[in-house]
């Protein structure tokens, strides 16, 4: 009986390994290892109703235009370092001499995707998700809102980091490396960019008409990677620099700090700054939590739009909202200098729903004033030491009262 | 006291050198190492710093320079390294299998020391065609194929030692047995998944990583009940055998510091969980992008991995070498836990 019952357990055992074991490799594919290629962003083509030639023939074109994850290609009108885009493109290597080769995917695709979507293997897991630089459009940056971000942009975030979430601060690598990837993930950004355009060219094509096949395809890619090129070369004049006259001097006395941060108070709750809409009156980021950022509000209005379109198949993450930030944490993804909150409250945050707050130019009606807006910083820069953002214990009086 | 039973007399010739349990001491003793330096390979993404396999830039193996191999590169330094010990594990395995031949009276065990000579050479030169055909596929199965090597080193180690020739059999308490081996299926099904896990395509859709992550989570608490049932269980019913609590209890810590590394691995590759993002620390956590305490922590948990399958296997082949299937010993009353009944 013991005998049977043994055999039938080790027949058990072998059954359940076979089919576990079977399982495994249909979940990993045996020897599936695809070759590293972009992909078309086929949410922007199935919406725009791209069809599989037109699709193959943008393909064709951003192939011409930038190459392949192995063998990257600039053309002039993009400006970039073809030098530094093969250090981090392909495949993962180093020689005798430590020179290493594909940063891009040692260090990025696996949360950024070989495409530089931002649906990288991990990015469902990810809060925020990873950046997609595709459409050109980057948060912490030192420039007016649309504008690019400047390549020193991209190096703070680099080496710093974005604190609170996935990104890491890449601080150990060395220079000439953060620059290979700096300019690798500007390559995938213009890439994208020109993607997006070739759609709307073909858009405008007749029906079966590929936009690979037109006589004049050199010229327009020309002219529209010379647009892209030029719109990140142009980031550096678009820095936002403060006038230093208007700054608040280092020196100043608790006083006139206390006076800062009480009128930068009244703007955060009034209605010309409207800072609580979405932070909150207590400014935990507990204010309108159920807007998106770009990337999203594109997927919602689509989902809303074309019910039936299946965006996960297409290659798109789940939609989410975005939460505001909890100002009293101290933490600021952007950078804590009071230089890089001036610049966040003054041009906002691109690609989210925090605007900016600046005047279009000194004489305009609407909007914050320099001075207002270092008055901000002074209270935003306050908030963590403020007796609401202590300890339970350390509080005097009920939050409430306080308010 | 329980009664018990002595082995056949055939049992008492066997094993008569010692020379085979101290070169299957020393295997494993190589073969961790071998473990953690192969997982840090991984983990700093230093499989392709040498291109060409077996050689090391044209050079045999052994006679690389080694001020350029001390000296140079970090991904140098232990890709090469990794070859070096590995080799030294391939030598070892070879001359364990001779000394069970020559020394070991038992056919079974010479044919396993043949195995494991097998099994090295083909663990060597799947990793050499990792190498030449820069596959991470190949890269998947080396990873799964190592802890499995280590294991039948575990096994080598068990079956050669005095404490299996001297073992008197013992009744069977039933389930125990079927839950050590279980554990030990199990933990290796875990490594399985771990390596799908840390060797995901980059062009893998998302959805499959956060399966397989799902999955790899899943099993850690299965496999958590496991060991937890199993230490109590031994402790009940084993506690006069020091040589089965004492693995059971080892597999407990080990089972406990793995779940730790576990959440530790997941925080210093991609920050704290988005559940933790209003907590103070967790808000302002920034990930250190290769840092040594993310390269060491990521390994120890691959590592902690092999260790646990190999605690598990040393008290699977040991509940079974004392396990009578003839006699079921009284066990008070019978109770169903995870599907197992005593």
């Amino acid at each position: 009986m013991m005998k049977a019952n043994s055999s039938w357990f080790w027949a058990r055992c072998g059954l359940s390994g076979t089919l576990l074991g079977m399982l495994l490799l249909g979940l990993t594919g045996c020897g599936e290892a695809p070759p590293a290629r972009f992909r078309l962003n086929m949410v922007e083509m199935v919406s725009s109703e791209m069809s599989r030639d037109q699709q193959i023939g943008i393909a064709n074109v951003l192939t011409a235009a930038f190459g392949t994850p192995d063998e990257p290609f600039a053309m002039a009108e993009a400006e970039l370092d073809l030098k530094k885009l093969k250090a981090a493109a392909g495949a993962v290597a180093s020689d005798q001499l430590g020179n290493e080769v594909g940063l891009y995917r040692r260090h990025c695709a696996h949360c950024h995707g070989i495409s530089g979507d931002g649906a990288g293997p991990t990015a469902a897991f990810l809060n925020p998700y990873p950046r997609d630089y595709r459409q050109g459009v980057y948060k912490f940056k030192s420039t007016e809102r649309v504008a690019r971000p400047t390549r020193d942009d991209l190096r703070r975030v680099l080496v710093e980091g974005v604190p609170g979430t996935a990104m890491p601060s890449f601080r150990l690598l060395p220079d000439h490396q953060l620059d290979a990837l700096i300019e690798y993930v500007i390559y995938l950004s213009m890439r994208g960019e020109l993607e997006q355009r070739l759609v709307a060219e073909t858009f405008d094509l007749d029906e079966g008409e590929r936009i690979d096949q037109l006589p004049e395809v050199a010229e327009i890619t020309k002219e529209v990677v010379a647009e892209i090129g030029e719109k990140w070369a142009q980031a550096s004049d678009l820095v936002i620099n403060p006038d230093a006259d208007l700054a608040p001097p280092t020196d100043r006395s608790p006083a006139e700090l206390a006076v800062s941060i009480a009128a930068g108070r009244e703007l955060f709750h009034g209605e010309r700054a409207a800072c609580v809409k979405c932070h909150g009156t207590t400014a935990l980021g507990d204010g309108e939590t159920t807007d998106f950022d770009d990337w999203n509000k594109r997927l919602f209005k689509l989902s809303e739009s074309k019910p039936d379109l299946d965006l996960a198949e297409l290659g798109a993450l789940p939609v989410r909202t975005i939460r505001p930030r909890n100002l009293r944490q101290g933490i600021y993804r952007g950078g804590r200098r009071p230089l890089d909150i001036y610049r966040r409250i003054h041009a906002g945050i691109n690609g989210s729903p925090m605007p900016g707050s600046a005047k279009a130019s000194p004489d305009a009606a609407v909007g914050l004033a320099a001075e207002e807006i270092w008055n901000l910083v002074d209270y935003v820069q306050s908030l963590p030491f403020d007796s609401l953002s202590l300890p339970p214990e350390q509080l005097v009086a009920p939050k409430r009262e306080r308010l | 006291m329980s009664p018990v039973v002595a082995h056949s007399p055939a049992l008492s010739k066997l094993s008569q050198s010692r020379w085979p349990h101290r070169l299957a001491a020393a295997l494993l003793g190589l073969t961790f190492p071998l473990i953690w330096i192969g997982s840090l390979v991984t983990t700093t993404q230093a499989g392709m710093a040498v291109p060409d396999w077996p050689n090391t830039y044209g050079y045999n193996l052994f006679l690389y320079p080694w001020q350029t191999w001390l000296w140079g590169p970090w991904d140098l330094l232990i890709e090469h390294g990794h070859r070096l010990l590995a080799s030294a594990v391939g030598l070892l395995t070879i001359a364990l299998a001779v000394a069970l031949f020559c020394l070991d009276g038992r056919r079974w065990i010479r044919w396993l020391g043949i195995v494991a000579v097998v099994g090295v050479i083909g663990q060597g030169v799947l990793g050499g065609m990792r190498v030449l055909l820069d596959d991470r596929t190949l890269a998947k199965l080396h990873g799964c194929a190592g802890p499995a090597f280590f294991a039948l080193c575990v096994a080598l180690w068990v079956c050669t030692s005095m404490w299996w020739t001297n073992a008197k059999r013992r009744p069977t308490t039933g389930g125990l047995e079927r839950l050590t081996l279980i554990t030990a299926l199990l933990s290796y099904v875990q490594l399985v998944l771990g390596a799908q896990v840390r060797h995901i395509a980059l062009g893998a859709r998302p959805d499959v990583f956060q399966m397989l992550v799902v999955m790899h989570l899943a099993l850690a608490l299965v496999l958590l009940a496991h060991v937890t049932v199993l230490v109590v269980r031994t402790v009940h019913h084993r506690r006069d055998q020091p040589a089965l609590v004492r693995p059971a209890m080892l597999l407990g810590v080990l089972m406990t510091v793995q779940v730790g590394l576990g959440l530790a691995t997941w925080v210093v590759k991609y920050g704290s969980p988005a559940w933790l993002a209003d907590w103070g620390w967790a808000a302002g956590y920034t990930v250190a992008a290769d840092s040594m305490l993310q390269a060491m922590t990521v390994t120890a948990h691959v590592a902690t991995g092999s260790l646990i399958l190999a605690v598990a296997l040393v008290l699977a082949l040991r509940c079974w070498r004392l396990a009578d299937w003839g006699r079921q010993a009284a066990v008070a009353g019978s109770a169903t836990l995870l599907g197992v009944t005593t």
